[in-house]
């Protein structure tokens, strides 16, 4: 058992992928790295499993040192995305390699799969190869394979992006509960947000040029986000970006949306913290939840004039794409409300809620900028 | 009820239309049949059996039919040939010369296919294993593979060249390393099929390493990942992964050898003539002699219904071996 230690890491081919990351993952943390695709977060496992070398920076497990091992003196097991399963070997074969690589006596071996695979529920697969099982079945006997090895360090790559909405669930709910991924650090890659805050313990965002852009709770990364890029890669929908200009009349900050008539009063908490700096321009962050038609939202708000453009009904809440001032807003409603495109609504907008990040860096001017943790 | 619905119900009671289509649905046709007439299939598959029929189904019951008589020079022609009953086999399998024969196609088989296919693999996945710049792979790739594209006439002469006993190249070369004291006498009797092995073995290894490099570079490399956490040393790699999962294309390289070496006349005819006193002999190569040069057609026949049982048992072990492969891995 062992916390990872990352300091400076460092790793590129023909672009700089992973640039001076750092980060500390407690024993029995579960830590997940979101991020777009083709960021760097595969990378970054592979280089703590040790299937890549470092350029730069070092990686510890515990007090160890483990940046120049190769992966089998490490202690790590990991999934991959793809499964990796050896397509020849039963189900219970694989789950059995990484015990028989170390030399492990059968009767360990049998006792120690036969738990793993009761826990994943595929018990009755065991004789089975992995071209003979499903899709979530084979995962799960990745996962066997992993929890099997009782590592100081699991990392899970994206291992249940590829399955179909339901299994997923399942399997989510699934890593809640696994005991074995609770006592050690558990590093877990995926490009679902909604995964990502559901799972982890903390999160953080992997950004351009394989930076962490933000790494807390879900709540801190969703509530709080400290980037444009942070709060535009967690939430469903997507959170309305507007940029817009910082404007001073009577003694209270306004921002007005550029090109367009939108005008949005701030709080007074707001003007404080922003300290001034009218004509800076801004990015206003909106997210659709705290927009919603004037007459199911009381309160703290500002009302706006706006006019339906689409209108989504979902299962549990709907979907409203409106036109203010000349800016599309998205935001919330109840589901069994109706609206026709082109009906003029007023929109209700809890601008205590608002966020607000500067137009250049994308950095947020409420929250204290704190990188990399 | 609406008017449409009427209608189709209407439809269905006059005209006998089933109300489960809608109405306006009309069952007339709605795509041009691809096949205009019923005479386009038995032309289609009429044509290439009439082919096969006479290039490949009336020989090989011609061949049938005459290993059952006595044909040969004399009467080929005029059809006065005698039923002989099984007499052309009896002949074929209690002469000494055929044994000796089946013996040569064992040793060819085990020394020569066998061989072949375990050092294009070995060969193959060294490539793979230790080169790692694909400049360097292809050129190597190029350079076993040209004996491949020589012609075995060519082959055959080159090699009796470079093993001529005094004044050869290879003698030459182990004389000079000390290897050996004396000349190698390389077509003697007894030596003389090896000879015919080695330059088979040259020019054909290239096959099957060419079909299991080509199977290993398709291996997923995440299963190498996977390994490598594991903690699977490399012997380990090899034997419980690499191997394993080549296994149906290497089945596949041993079938491909192994049908050719029941076909294996050329090297035999160019580089020894089956000589001196018949020890290099295949059973192919006498049921050549026999049949073309000899004109014992009946014989011949005899000779080749024989290889043909012997093969295709052969190939149908490995043609099994190979389908419970891919059902155990889940691709059949």
């Amino acid at each position: 058992m062992a916390n990872i230690t990352i300091e400076g890491l460092c790793k590129g081919w023909d672009f700089p992928v992973i640039d001076d990351l750092s980060v500390e993952i407690e024993e029995g943390e579960f830590f997940v790295v979101v991020g777009p695709s083709g960021i760097g977060k595969t990378t970054l496992l592979r280089l703590i499993a040790g299937l890549e070398s470092a350029d730069r920076g070092r990686i510890l497990l515990g007090e160890r040192e483990v940046t120049h091992l190769p992966p089998y003196r490490r202690r790590v097991a990991m999934t991959f995305e793809s499964y990796a399963l050896y397509p020849h070997l039963t189900v219970f074969e694989n789950i059995s390699s990484p015990l028989r690589a170390r030399k492990k006596d059968r009767a360990t071996i049998e006792r120690r799969v036969k738990a793993v695979a009761q826990l994943l529920r595929i018990d009755h697969l065991l004789d089975r190869k992995p071209g003979q099982v499903s899709g979530g079945q084979k995962q799960r006997t990745a996962l066997g394979r992993t929890l099997v090895a009782d590592p100081e360090v699991f990392l899970l790559d994206e291992p249940i992006s590829h399955l179909d909405a339901k299994i997923r669930q399942d399997l989510r709910m699934q890593f809640h509960t696994l005991e074995e991924l609770r006592r050690v650090a558990t590093l877990y890659v995926t490009h679902d947000y909604a995964e990502a805050l559901s799972l982890g313990d903390r999160i953080g965002v992997m950004g351009n040029g394989g930076k962490l852009v933000q790494i807390g709770s879900a709540r801190e990364l969703f509530e709080r986000p400290k980037a444009l890029f942070v709060a535009e890669h967690l939430g469903q929908p997507t959170i309305n970006a507007i940029p817009s200009i910082l404007q001073e009349e009577n003694g209270s900050l306004f921002a007005c949306a550029e090109n367009a008539a939108l005008r949005l009063a701030l709080s007074p908490q707001q003007s404080q913290r922003l300290n001034g700096g009218a004509k800076r321009r801004i990015v206003l962050g909106l997210r659709p939840q705290h927009v919603r038609p004037a007459d199911e939202l009381r309160g703290r708000d500002s009302e706006i004039d706006a006019q339906i453009d689409i209108f989504e009904a979902l299962g549990s809440n709907g979907i409203i794409i409106t036109k203010a001032g000349g800016v599309t807003i998205t935001g919330l409603t109840h589901p069994e409300r109706h609206f026709e495109p082109g009906q003029d609504l007023r929109l209700a907008i809890d601008t205590e809620a608002l966020h607000i990040f500067d137009a250049e860096t994308g950095l947020s001017l409420l929250e204290e900028p704190r990188w990399q943790g | 009820m609406t008017p449409e619905r009427k209608e189709a119900v209407v439809s269905e009671i006059v005209r006998g239309t089933p109300s489960t289509y809608p109405a306006w649905f009309s069952a007339r046709k709605r795509s041009k049949p691809l096949i205009v007439s019923r005479r386009v299939p038995i032309l289609l598959v009429g044509l290439p059996v009439l082919v096969l029929l006479a290039i490949v189904i009336y020989p090989t019951i011609w061949m049938f039919y005459h290993s059952l008589r006595d044909t040969n020079i004399n009467h080929l022609f005029s059809g006065e040939h005698a039923s002989v009953g099984l007499e052309n086999y009896r002949t074929v399998l209690s002469s000494e010369r055929f044994h000796d024969s089946l013996w040569h196609l064992a040793l060819y088989l085990f020394f020569g296919a066998c061989l072949q296919v375990l050092l294009g693999t070995l060969l193959a996945l060294i490539i793979y294993e230790y080169l790692k710049s694909n400049l360097a792979r292809a050129l190597i790739l190029i350079l076993l593979v040209l004996p491949m594209m020589l012609p075995p006439s060519i082959v055959g002469t080159l090699w009796r060249f470079l093993l001529t006993p005094s004044n050869g190249a290879i003698n030459q070369a182990l004389l000079d390393l000390g290897i050996i004291s004396s000349h190698i006498e390389w077509f003697n009797a007894g030596v003389s099929l090896w000879s015919i092995i080695i330059a088979d073995v040259w020019n054909w290894t290239a096959l099957p390493l060419l079909i299991v490099y080509s199977g290993r570079v398709s291996l997923p490399p995440a299963v190498y990942e996977a390994a490598r956490v594991d903690g699977a040393g490399q012997w380990k790699v090899l034997r419980r992964i690499t191997l394993p999962m080549l296994k149906e294309v290497i089945a596949i390289a041993f079938i491909l050898r192994f049908t050719d070496a029941f076909k294996f006349v050329d090297l035999v005819y160019v580089m020894t003539s089956g000589g001196p006193a018949q020890s290099s002999e295949l059973p192919t190569y006498i049921a050549f002699q026999r049949g073309i040069r000899e004109f014992a057609i009946g014989e011949a026949a005899a000779y080749a219904i024989i290889i043909f049982a012997i093969s295709a048992i052969i190939v149908t072990l490995f043609l099994k071996y190979m389908k419970r492969v891919m059902k155990a891995q889940g691709l059949a």
